[in-house]
């Protein structure tokens, strides 16, 4: 067993570090608070292959491994978790499942612009009456001729505002939402396709999260993705690898709030010395450093596991849940070392804090990987 | 073109540590970067491989831990990358350095340009780039901000004191790139690339023929005889009165200190 990432991953850890220190530090607390997509860095990320990552090398992407891949989501959150989250989505419930259930037709086409950036993608999944059940979709893509009609009511859509491709679900029987439920990729700017208004969210304020409306919106079947009745299969295994992108945005959250409290608690003077010295908040960073370590570890093996083509579905949700209780609890605990000032929005840390929560949410709740994590425990024979 | 670029690991300008008794700075795989100014040179010595047909050699000398910048430069666009690493290389001054980067530069062979970052964040002397030209016995100009071919000559543009001199220099030559020209970021393509088609050489004292009592300690005629770490402190002044009296107290407090001339 060894735990040391190759001279290529630290690398490409260097360089993703580096970029988001020159490029999003300076700007991450003004897009968050304006609620600014920062396209002017998105022009940037996209010759650095940054919306590529899990994109074949022929169709333009840098087909990095799941390790790479984690490394550059981590250290890109750690300054800018709403950007952490738009490169997330964008490859691993977008570019992932395009490039492993699409035709060739369909690859050729859609992924050499989302692998580029030049166009950015988008997962709906999640509908007013459909979040954790996904079953309950109430969208429908009706056959006529060689299209679909399309009627669907997508919300909390990261993304959204900006996205050109998007994978849309929808059943096409709705007598039978399982039986039909299936993927379809959708572009925007077709007649019929609406962006709704823009979630005022918490936190990760910087991506656009909007609804989709589609109002009879002629799709034609060859983007269809994989066959009719697929979309679950597709769904899952989207969000299985999106759940390790969203855990390591969960630890690039949570090692930021470290930073942040490393730093204050060495330059806070009370009773004459640093806080730093004082054992209530040394036990704190002595936790706080311990879980960050323990949910980058989970998430580095399950993103082993994912290269090695192992069973995810366990290991993914044990990373994504224990990374985002890691990044909501360290959060609230660089808060705390901060005292007052960290309730105040002249320290990053209330940002890190607002971050952190929807971790636990979004991909999944919290709840959801438990089901998940549970249903794998009880299949396994005893040894 | 024959390019050959010389870099070097130094520890990330937030990470400066030194041991207390060897004055020297404490390196690690983890707090060490490529040099930010030879980045400037790495990315010349790219922008020239496109206009004129060119390969780029990268040259450090270091431990084997010095070998992620040649990665580093690989991935910026060269094609073959040295690192000079010995143990009897340790502790070189910047003399002894030159003379080591030199004699690694006999064995590359035929060159037309050697570029070098103007100066290192960690030891600040801008000394090597010059001192490896006397080394070759070849021409050169520092803080180069613009350079192009001219048959068997080199047009450069550098920045000084106020002008801008533009200067003929006969090949081959070396020229230290400033950090006012561009840079860029490798892609997450050309790092991959990089690992998949390249290695590193490395090559000893006896593989360069060096001499060994011009190497290292030996071979120095500087060293670092003690380390102080500065102490900034600030302090701050608050001036009482009406404004004109604030105006004429502060005037006076800066005349005082010479601060305005």
């Amino acid at each position: 067993m060894d735990f040391t990432l190759s001279i290529q991953q630290k690398q490409v850890r260097r360089m993703a570090r580096q970029f988001a220190k020159t490029e999003l530090a300076d700007i991450a607390k003004e897009i968050d608070e304006e609620g600014r997509f920062p396209w002017e860095v998105v022009e940037k990320m996209g010759p650095l292959n940054f919306f590529g990552m899990q994109a074949p090398r022929k169709y333009g992407g840098a087909e990095l491994d799941t390790i790479s891949y984690c490394l550059v989501i981590e250290e890109i959150s750690r300054v800018c978790a709403a950007m952490g989250l738009t490169v997330a989505v964008h490859n691993s419930v977008v570019v992932y499942p395009l490039s492993r259930f699409g035709s060739d037709e369909q690859k050729a086409k859609f992924l050499p612009s989302l692998a580029s950036g030049e166009k950015i993608g988008a997962f709906c999944l999640t509908e007013p009456n459909a979040g954790s059940d996904a079953m309950a979709i109430e969208s429908t893509a009706i056959s006529e001729g060689d299209s679909y009609i399309v009627n669907a009511n997508k919300i909390f859509v990261t993304n959204g505002g900006v996205a050109d491709t998007l994978i849309i679900f929808a059943s096409v029987n709705p007598r039978d939402v399982k039986k039909g439920f299936s993927a379809l990729l959708v572009e925007r700017g077709t007649p019929g396709f609406e962006i709704g208004l823009l979630e005022n969210n918490c936190g990760v304020r910087a991506n656009p999260v909007s609804s989709i409306v589609l109002t009879d919106c002629r799709i034609p079947k060859t983007n269809l993705l994989g066959r009719e009745g697929e979309g679950f299969k597709i769904a899952m295994a989207a969000l299985d690898t999106g759940r390790i992108g969203i855990a390591a945005q969960a630890v690039g959250i949570g090692q930021a709030a470290l930073d942040a409290s490393l730093k204050y608690a060495k330059e806070r003077i009370q009773f004459r010395l640093p806080i730093a010295r004082q054992q209530a908040i040394q036990m704190m960073l002595a936790d706080m450093g311990t879980m960050v370590e323990a949910a980058r570890l989970l998430t580095l093996q399950a993103a082993h596991i994912r290269d090695q083509q192992g069973d995810l579905s366990g290991p993914s949700a044990m990373a994504k849940l224990f990374a985002a209780r890691t990044a909501s609890k360290v959060a609230s605990m660089g808060v705390q070392i901060h005292g007052g000032y960290g309730y105040s929005k002249d320290y990053p840390i209330e940002r890190y804090f607002r971050d952190a929560r929807v971790t636990e949410i979004y991909e999944g709740t919290n709840e959801i990987q438990q089901i998940v994590i549970a249903r794998e425990l009880l299949k396994r024979g005893e040894d | 073109m024959n390019i050959i670029v010389c870099i070097k690991q130094v520890v990330a300008g937030d990470q400066v540590k030194i041991d207390p008794l060897t004055h020297t700075l404490v390196r690690s795989a983890e707090n060490s970067v490529i040099n930010p100014f030879d980045l400037f040179a790495l990315n010349m010595a790219g922008h020239l491989k496109k206009l004129y047909s060119s390969s780029i050699t990268a040259v450090t000398m270091g431990p084997k831990i010095s070998e992620e910048v040649l990665w580093e430069a690989l991935a910026m666009g060269a094609d073959r990358a040295i690192l000079l690493s010995d143990p009897r290389f340790a502790t070189s001054d910047t003399l002894a350095t030159s003379y080591v980067l030199g004699m690694g530069i006999r064995k590359i062979g035929q060159f037309d340009l050697i570029l070098c970052g103007m100066r290192t964040t960690d030891s600040d002397t801008a000394q090597v780039g010059p001192q490896l030209a006397e080394e070759l016995d070849i021409p050169h100009v520092t803080n180069v901000e613009k350079l192009e071919r001219k048959k068997n000559l080199f047009l450069v543009e550098r920045l000084s004191d106020g002008y801008r001199e533009i200067l003929e220099v006969s090949a081959p030559a070396l020229f230290t790139i400033s950090p006012k020209a561009a840079t860029r970021f490798p892609s997450l393509i050309e790092i991959q690339d990089a690992h998949a088609r390249h290695s590193i050489e490395s090559w000893g004292l006896e593989e360069i023929e060096a001499d060994p009592t011009k190497v290292g300690r030996a071979g120095s005629h500087t060293w670092v005889e003690e380390l102080i770490p500065i102490t900034r402190e600030k302090f701050c002044d608050f001036i009482q009165g009406d404004p004109k009296q604030q105006a004429k107290s502060l005037f006076s407090k800066l005349f005082e200190k010479n601060l305005l001339s």
